[in-house]
């Protein structure tokens, strides 16, 4: 990963005396995904709003590229601003809305339909680009929301949970540019309460809660903050015993015990050792049946963290 | 360059929206051709009339009538259908000729001819007094036939009609009406009545109405993604100011060009109206953006507006001359910028005016517009911060 392409230092923001968000800050850079974890009104909204210009901080800085948000308009230049609701006109088509936001960018001629073919394209909807936004089902528009945020060439984009309300088909589509978004070598702020997407797609999760930044980290960072460790279970025809024993032999390998007609080894690492693990198997002479990676989630680490689940 | 894009991506979606072209389009010139037409109907007297038997006389007295400019005349079977006519508004005024009137006036007698009219309606009373002069010129026709056969012989008949022809070679008194135009407070009559008084109705109805556009964008949440672009809010501002102008501009254009071109209204000293035209239409910008910053959905704009908008439209004179309505109504009606426009359309169509003539009517205007304006930005900012 490059540099830090976005920086925040100790942002605050208060609507009426609420603390919306206090003293947050973090760093994306570079070819990175960052996502911001947290459940609903946990202040997600209100630091993306801050750092694309939408909203004053009360205290604290932004910056993108080096540049302050706040005193530069021409940093918006920089980043690509995807809002949580379809934020598109239903009675324009396609092409039109992407023409006039384009525009906003200063983009014009055929540079500017150069980029609408690329965004359309890059979201699958190049042959839906002259019909109106309100003929298109939801997972499309949510699409061309994304497209309208990529016309620019952002360096940092940023995703305020762009798949809030669209099928599973849909939703693997978008977290697949995203990630395609990370080899570009694009800084991607991705916002979500969901918490398969974070561990599916983000480099780094920063969980917020009550507008305060409580954890921050790569997922292995934040579940080795928990103190549990992953569980591999191994079903296998044959000497059993043998099979935890062989399992023990392997360097990383805590404990392995049989239990409930399973082999049940203790690791710091599952996936990482589950190779290894395997290939023991195999020496000992035991045919395995199935695996099972038990992990500690950020689920998980969110309960620990705030006593409580992220979806509530 | 930023601005222009968003006062054409408004455009461009007000172009696909069939109703909004409707009431901005259509609508106006539908209400133009019938407020015209009817402000026309009122200068034909509507006459009836009833025959109790006068013969001869009776059906000249009747021709006159129908060859009189401005009259209709319809036969009633007696006095009392004719009164009940009258009474309901469906007559104007009434004649009664009575029984035996030629007879009458061959024998040399008086002949008493009956008008009837409603004593409290001013437009009656001034039919009745059009039918009252045709009866006059009828009689002295009889009286002049009566007296040339006492003094010089020969038949009634005979003098009546020797009394026609020669009135078209005698003589005669002649009185010019000239209309003091140099004070008249009311629009003229048909078309060049509807034609300003829709323009200033339906340019600011249009424009509230219309605020719902910006709620819808707000709703949206595309001022957001505007705003997240490196467009600042003032630009947005202008941007919406320019579609609203445009738009109001346009639908004053349109109502002038068919006013002008189709019904004949003549929209009186160019550089005035084209002044008066803009002003009206900044008038109608700004108060079409406050809606939209004031209405909280596009449903409350749509209902609330056009409300509002005719409220406006009936205090400040668009549906009849303030001319006729009390002192302190007329004073109400200057609060709203209508009766200011109307008044600067009535000084230039009515009295021949310039643009020395309706500056102050101007100056309020731009008042107006200003205040709108001033308060729309204001009220923008706070919904785009």
């Amino acid at each position: 990963m490059g540099e830090d392409l976005l920086r925040c230092d100790g942002l605050r923001r208060t609507f009426g005396g609420r603390v919306a968000v206090d003293d947050v800050s973090l760093h994306v850079a570079a070819g990175e995904i960052y996502g911001l974890l947290g459940p609903n009104g946990a202040g997600k909204t209100t630091t993306i709003k801050m750092i694309c210009g939408l909203l004053d901080p009360d205290a604290g800085s932004v910056s993108v590229g080096g540049r302050s948000v706040e005193r530069e308009l021409a940093v918006r230049m920089l980043i690509g601003y995807v809002p949580q609701d379809v934020a598109l006109y239903p009675d324009l088509t396609a092409r039109e809305n992407l023409g006039f936001l384009g525009r906003l960018y200063h983009l014009r001629g055929r540079e500017l339909s150069a980029r609408v073919d690329e965004a359309l394209e890059l979201t699958d909807l190049q042959s839906r680009g002259g019909d109106r936004v309100d003929s298109f089902s939801g997972g499309m528009k949510r699409r061309l929301n994304i497209a309208a945020g990529l016309l620019h060439h952002p360096r940092l984009l940023v995703l305020d949970e762009p798949t809030v309300g669209v099928d599973p088909q849909s939703r693997h589509a978008i977290l697949e540019r995203v990630a395609e978004f990370r080899r570009r070598g694009m800084a991607v702020l991705y916002t979500t309460h969901y918490m398969e997407e974070a561990e599916r797609v983000c480099d780094r999760v920063g969980i917020i809660d009550h507008g305060r930044l409580i954890a921050e980290g790569t997922r292995r960072e934040l579940v080795d903050r928990l103190g549990q460790k992953d569980r591999i279970e191994l079903s296998a025809e044959g000497d059993l015993d043998a099979l935890a024993a062989a399992c023990r032999s392997v360097a990383g390998v805590e404990a392995a015990s049989v239990s409930d007609g399973a082999v049940q080894i203790v690791v710091g690492d599952g996936r990482r050792l589950l190779p290894e693990v395997i290939e023991a198997a195999e020496h000992a002479g035991v045919p395995v049946r199935s695996v099972d990676v038990v992990e500690p989630d950020l689920e998980a680490v969110f309960l620990h963290l705030t006593g409580t689940a992220l979806r509530e | 360059m930023t601005v222009l894009a968003i006062a054409q991506a408004s455009l461009r979606r007000l172009a696909r929206d069939r109703t909004a072209l409707f009431f901005l389009i259509v609508l106006p010139v539908v209400v133009i051709v019938i407020v015209g037409a009817t402000v026309r109907g009122f200068s034909t007297w509507k006459v009836g009339v009833v025959d109790l038997g006068a013969g001869s006389a009776g059906r000249t007295l009747v021709t006159a009538l129908e060859d009189t400019p401005g009259i209709a005349v319809s036969p009633y079977p007696n006095a009392k259908a004719l009164t009940k006519a009258i009474a309901r508004g469906e007559l104007n005024t009434g004649v009664v000729l009575p029984e035996g009137m030629a007879a009458a006036e061959q024998a040399g007698r008086t002949v008493s001819v009956g008008v009837v009219v409603e004593r409290a309606n001013t437009s009656m009373q001034a039919a009745a007094t059009a039918v009252g002069a045709v009866v006059q010129a009828e009689g002295a026709r009889v009286q002049a036939a009566q007296f040339a056969t006492r003094q010089a012989g020969g038949t009634f008949t005979a003098n009546l009609s020797l009394a026609k022809d020669l009135e078209g070679h005698l003589a005669r008194v002649e009185v010019r009406t000239v209309q003091a135009q140099a004070n008249a407070s009311i629009l003229p009559e048909g078309f060049s009545y509807s034609a300003p008084t829709e323009l200033v109705l339906f340019v600011f109805l249009s424009a509230i109405a219309g605020g719902a556009a910006i709620i819808e964008t707000r709703r949206l949440g595309l001022y957001e993604r505007i705003h997240a672009a490196p467009v600042r809010a003032g630009g947005i501002i202008v941007g919406e100011a320019i579609t609203y102008l445009a738009i109001a501009l346009g639908q004053s254009l349109l109502i002038v060009a068919v006013g002008a071109l189709a019904f004949g209204v003549s929209w009186g000293d160019p550089v005035a109206a084209a002044l008066l035209l803009v002003i009206w239409s900044l008038v109608g910008a700004g108060a079409g953006m406050l809606a939209g910053t004031l209405f909280k959905t596009p449903e409350q704009a749509g209902a609330i507006g056009p409300v509002t908008g005719i409220g406006f439209g009936m205090l400040g004179g668009c549906m009849w001359p303030l001319a006729i309505v009390s002192p302190v109504m007329r004073d109400i009606g200057h609060a709203t910028p209508h009766a200011w426009a109307v008044d600067a359309w009535t000084a230039l169509l009515a009295r021949g005016g310039t643009v020395v003539t309706i500056l102050p009517d101007l100056a309020v205007l731009a008042a107006f517009a200003a205040g709108f304006l001033v308060l729309a930005t204001l009220r923008l900012r706070r919904v785009l911060a």
